[in-house]
């Protein structure tokens, strides 16, 4: 599998965003995007997931154009936003039940997936609390928790690392350690130099 | 996953009953008020009774789609949704069925003691009955669908009335008209046809629509 943005350039209200970026990912890639507020990097994630249009160039994979929706592509790619993704009233037991429900990647069955996955977090004591009286940390770690439990390979994270404690930061680097491991591509933006937790990794600055 | 999907729409709406409950008594409060500004003649009531009922149903529609996706745009899920690989349009679909569901079918049973409230015949009633149940879909998913195109902008409260009226208007006439023809003696299933033709057009295509709005006005 093989990931690339080739010449990308965008516009946003004529304001130029990025212009010419150029990233290629292999299995067991991991990139970092990093640059300073307003570079541009959440619009690059969200081009990368095909949400934001670009103005010129193209993101690919296999060689195809992504605006082709082809299966690779749309069974492969799991996006984790800026935004934590999780209803305010549900608990954080049926926000993840929903959002395994929405990755056709997850056994329809999951229980015990998604035990794990809030386990992997240490949010099992908050199962049942709903997810408007979490605090902002817990709430990002259950939005990690998908990636705990799909079997999707190119995992597309915007900031994944904010409101992140210490011990939190080193099991979410663990997890994209074991997707490296799995021959999965992972691709994210902060502000934290990961380098020395990480072998391997591409440094992207906007 | 259907299974999760319902179950999670109906714990949504039963964790804020105000949701439910505030429609039905905005509902009653409006019509009350009509009484109170026109007077009590019973003559001129009979005629627009009809009428009122519609305008108000109409205004809850609206006032109750207007924000409808306005937490699922700001809590990101309408981005995992846009890069999701399961059906979004059955989700659309059933967000749009449950949203009736639980705004539009309260007002619907309560539509009998309206009538024995304003003295509405039984006949006249029934169409009534029928043309909101048969009507009241088409407005639910043509004012989410005005939701879905302004989600992105941040002062939209008068702007989705001014978008969506106008598609109201077909549902308006030939409800209007069965009600007119059934109260002075004549066939009104002509009017009930072309309105469930009208509902059988909206309902498929609407799940298909939205998702593509969605992704055009996500980056609003």
């Amino acid at each position: 599998m093989e990931i690339s943005v080739n010449s990308a350039s965008c516009y946003k209200n004529d304001n130029l965003i990025f212009r010419d970026i150029n990233l290629t990912l292999k299995n067991s890639d991991i990139a970092l995007i990093s640059g300073s507020n307003g570079s541009g990097k959440t619009t690059l994630i969200k081009s990368i997931c095909g949400i934001q249009a670009l103005e010129s160039g193209n993101v690919s994979i296999n060689d195809v154009d992504i605006e082709n929706k082809n299966s690779t592509y749309i069974e492969n790619i799991i996006y984790v936003g800026h935004k934590n993704s999780l209803n305010n009233d549900l608990t954080v037991y049926e926000n993840l039940e929903y959002l395994s429900a929405l990755d056709l990647s997850i056994n329809s069955n999951n229980k015990l997936k998604i035990e794990e996955a809030m386990n992997y977090f240490n949010i099992y004591k908050y199962k049942d609390y709903p997810v408007k009286n979490l605090s902002e940390g817990n709430k990002k770690k259950t939005s990690l928790a998908r990636l705990v439990m799909t079997k999707k390979k190119i995992w597309v994270l915007d900031e994944p690392l904010s409101f992140l404690d210490d011990k939190s930061t080193d099991i979410f680097i663990n997890l994209m350690i074991k997707n490296q491991k799995n021959k999965g591509i992972t691709i994210l933006s902060s502000h934290i130099d990961l380098s020395k937790n990480i072998e391997n990794i591409k440094h992207l600055r906007m | 996953m259907l299974k999760i999907i319902v179950q999670k729409e109906l714990s949504v709406y039963f964790r804020n009953l105000n949701n439910i409950f505030l429609p039905l008594i905005f509902f009653f409060l409006i019509i009350s008020i009509f009484p109170l500004v026109l007077g009590p003649e019973k003559k001129l009531f009979d005629k627009i009774i009809p009428g009122i009922i519609w305008i108000t149903t109409i205004l809850t529609t609206i006032l109750t789609s207007n924000n409808f996706f306005k937490d699922d745009f700001n809590n990101g899920i309408i981005e995992i949704y846009l890069t999701s690989d399961s059906s979004i349009e059955l989700i659309l679909f059933l967000k749009i069925i449950s949203s009736w569901f639980f705004t539009c079918l309260p007002i619907i049973v309560f539509i009998p003691l309206v009538s024995v409230l304003f003295n509405i015949s039984f006949d006249s009633a029934l169409v009534i009955l029928a043309t909101l149940i048969i009507g009241t879909p088409v407005l639910i998913s043509i004012g989410i669908f005005g939701s879905a195109l302004t989600m992105g902008l941040s002062k939209n409260n008068i702007l989705i009335p001014v978008i969506v009226v106008p598609f109201y208007i077909p549902v308006l006439i030939f409800s209007a008209s069965a009600i007119e023809a059934v109260s002075i003696g004549l066939s009104y299933e002509m009017q009930i046809y072309i309105l469930l033709a009208l509902l059988l057009l909206t309902l498929p295509i609407m799940p298909y629509l939205l998702k593509y709005t969605l992704r055009l006005s996500i980056n609003n």
